[in-house]
């Protein structure tokens, strides 16, 4: 059984009195440990899709299922409570609460799980560690520089252990060489097994991971494996 | 997300804007300190009150006076006695509600101790004086039954007086002591204690004070201040003697016509002390009864109680406390007012970390516990420092204005206006708090 399983998923918007059909009909399977990214031009829907596939909304209609669970009905607080066990994120903009220090930022997501303060300080020292920044625990986000702030967002992503982590334009904010070293990140993360979705405009990153998903207008153009170079034909035209 | 690490976050964020918060709280503390310095004033008020009322011996107390005789009984009026011995006599045997009975005969006397001369009014008593007009020995004794039956020329001093009339003699000596009255001896078996309101308790302290320190013995001041008339002068300058002493001493005679009519039977004052106030008005109607007996039918009594009295105290502080409590919960509503306020301006401040906090897995009431809790520190440290400022004022008010009202901080009222300043955070923190945690994720993440 796949990961994530969309079947006949929409979602439509209304903006201005008129309606934008920004998912259409989509039908896509992740299984569990691939590392995949998913392309597209801005306006394409990439980003209703990731927020869908991140339990951050819900479809107008259709069907998710992550992990075995279907997420199209669930409540506020069930979508919450994916959010904080099975998924995590990592944001081009890094979203670090620039009051809290680094082992405080990483902690965040398990306050709101039922951790004790102990448990959470070492499997928080345990991801800072993970990405490299055991010597920057206790400095603030000002003082760190934004490949740093990248590495402390996905310590804070991979904290609770998620099934899947979404990672949106991760290198958007950096130079080519620290974007370089956060994708090597996520390549040595997957390889660990973890299932990764990278959401990006960027046809360099999309080449080197091992699946892509290419959108357009709410449809998935093309769905395409690089080492094979098989690519399945769209959904729907 | 559990409250203590709530706690946590709102101290932090608290600390992160001091200033603001300590503008913020200034409401909650202003509020808070002038409920609490309210309730200090009216239950000063109200004990000063009690005070008062309890130096004319209680609610319990009635005092029996002449009244005028209503119109029809006018030309009959004669016949009644008046208020005399023989009433407290009949009222002891039949009014069994009354539980202490005080006449009193006085009559004024001019006093020889040694070299000092003096005047006083000499009251003639008997034993339950002591408990109606709520006195205390404080060397010797007090009048008794047997000096009442056998008319001892025997006398109990007010303290002032002791003082007045034997200078210089400390008080357990003067008991055994004898004073001329009218050229008659008699001797001094017991001394009353020393009565002061608060007001002068705190100004006599305060001179005594003034004496230890500048070292001298400034006896005089002290002495001048004793006589100054304060609330307790009269009982301070009492001279008691038996009553039957008096009547034969003074009033032995009571001409009518040509006729001596034997001592004159005549009551100057008539007190009674109720049982029990609960059946004040029972009281009240057996000891009419017994006077119309007395009397003769003759109406010419009346009743001096201090009901009405102590209703009123209890009214005006109620309507004292009702007045400064609007006053006082306007003010802690306003600085409710601007913990909402700085609240609101907070969560549009932080709208994308609410919604990072969503997208890591915080739920709605999450958000909604985070911002009430925060608003809720705020209202409790300000009201820490209400409770403390207003400390502060009253101790400053009672520095500066010693009177028998000083504000009495109680810790009934310090609870509640504390309850008061938690109940306003939590109210304040409503609207914003649901404000926060119904805001979108998606739409909170991309807020710049």
């Amino acid at each position: 059984m796949a990961l994530i399983e969309l079947r006949d998923l929409c979602k439509r918007y209304v903006i201005g009195g008129q309606e934008i059909m920004a998912l259409n009909h989509i039908d896509l399977d992740v299984d569990a440990g691939e590392l995949s990214a998913i392309i597209g031009p801005s306006g394409s829907g990439k980003s209703t899709l990731m927020h869908l596939l991140g339990c951050l909304d819900t479809p107008s209609s259709g069907s998710i299922k992550i992990d075995g669970t279907e997420l199209s009905k669930a409540s506020g607080d069930q979508l919450a409570e994916m959010r904080n066990r099975k998924i995590g994120f990592v944001f081009q903009s890094f979203n670090l609460l620039p009051r809290l220090n680094v082992v405080q930022n990483v902690e965040l997501p398990m306050i709101y799980a039922a951790y004790s303060a102990k448990e959470r300080r070492q499997r928080a020292e345990a991801a800072i560690e993970r990405v490299g920044l055991e010597s920057r625990m206790h400095n603030r986000p000002m003082q760190l520089s934004g490949g740093q702030c990248q590495r402390v967002a996905i310590a804070r992503a991979i904290v609770n252990d998620p099934r899947i982590i979404f990672a949106d334009e991760p290198t958007g904010n950096l130079d080519s060489t620290t974007g370089a070293s956060i994708l090597e990140l996520f390549h040595e993360l997957s390889d660990q097994g973890r299932t990764i979705m990278l959401v990006t405009h960027d046809p360099e990153i999309a080449a080197i991971t091992p699946r892509c998903i290419e959108i357009k207008d709410g449809n998935i153009r093309r769905d395409y494996r690089n080492d094979q170079k098989t690519s399945t034909a769209a959904a729907s035209p | 997300m559990n409250l203590w690490i709530g706690v946590q976050i709102g101290i932090k964020e608290i600390w992160a804007h001091k200033f603001r918060s300590f503008l913020t709280m200034l409401g909650v503390i202003l509020g808070v300190a002038s409920l609490q310095s309210m309730f200090a004033l009216t239950a000063g008020i109200a004990k000063g009150m009690r005070e008062n009322l309890e130096a004319v011996g209680g609610v319990e107390r009635i005092g029996v006076e002449d009244k005028e005789v209503s119109e029809e009984l006018l030309h009959i009026a004669e016949i009644s006695p008046g208020i005399t011995l023989d009433d407290a006599v009949a009222i002891r045997e039949s009014a069994s509600l009354i539980s202490h009975i005080s006449p009193e005969v006085n009559s004024g006397v001019r006093l020889q101790a040694g070299s000092v001369k003096s005047g006083a009014r000499m009251e003639g008593i008997m034993p339950d004086f002591l408990v109606v007009d709520n006195h205390t020995v404080e060397h010797g004794r007090f009048i008794t039954d047997l000096d009442v039956l056998r008319g001892e020329r025997v006398a109990v001093l007010g303290h002032t007086l002791a003082s007045q009339l034997f200078p210089g003699v400390p008080h357990s000596e003067v008991v055994g002591r004898t004073f001329a009255a009218n050229q008659r001896a008699f001797t001094v078996v017991g001394i009353l204690g020393l009565y002061e309101s608060e007001r002068e308790k705190r100004q006599r302290e305060l001179l005594e004070q003034q004496r230890a320190k500048s070292g001298r013995s400034d006896e005089g001041r002290i002495e001048q201040h004793r006589r100054r008339r304060g609330t307790f002068a009269r009982k301070n300058w009492s001279l008691l003697a038996p009553i039957s002493t008096v009547q034969m001493e003074f009033k032995s005679v009571n001409m009518v016509g040509d006729v001596d009519q034997g001592p004159d039977k005549t009551l100057s004052n008539l007190q009674l002390r109720v049982r029990d106030v609960e059946n004040f008005d029972e009281a009240l109607a057996q000891v009419t009864t017994v006077l119309n007996h007395t009397h003769r039918g003759i109406d010419d009594f009346g009743f001096e109680t201090r009901e009405d009295w102590f209703d009123r105290i209890n009214q005006s502080v109620a309507s004292t406390r009702l007045s400064g409590g609007i006053i006082a919960a306007i003010s802690l509503v306003v600085g409710g007012i601007g913990i909402a306020n700085i609240m609101l301006a907070s969560i549009t401040e932080r709208i994308r970390e609410i919604g990072i906090r969503r997208a890591i897995g915080a739920k709605s009431r999450d958000i909604f516990l985070q911002i009430i809790v925060e608003s809720v520190v705020t209202a409790t440290i300000g009201g820490i420092l209400g409770l403390f400022a207003s400390a502060g004022m009253i101790h400053v008010l009672i520095l500066l204005a010693p009177s028998e009202n000083t504000p009495i901080l109680e810790p009934m009222a310090m609870l509640i206006s504390f309850s008061c300043a938690i109940l306003i955070g939590i109210i304040a923190g409503l609207y914003p708090a649901f404000k926060a945690s119904s805001l979108d994720p998606i739409q909170a993440l991309r807020y710049e």
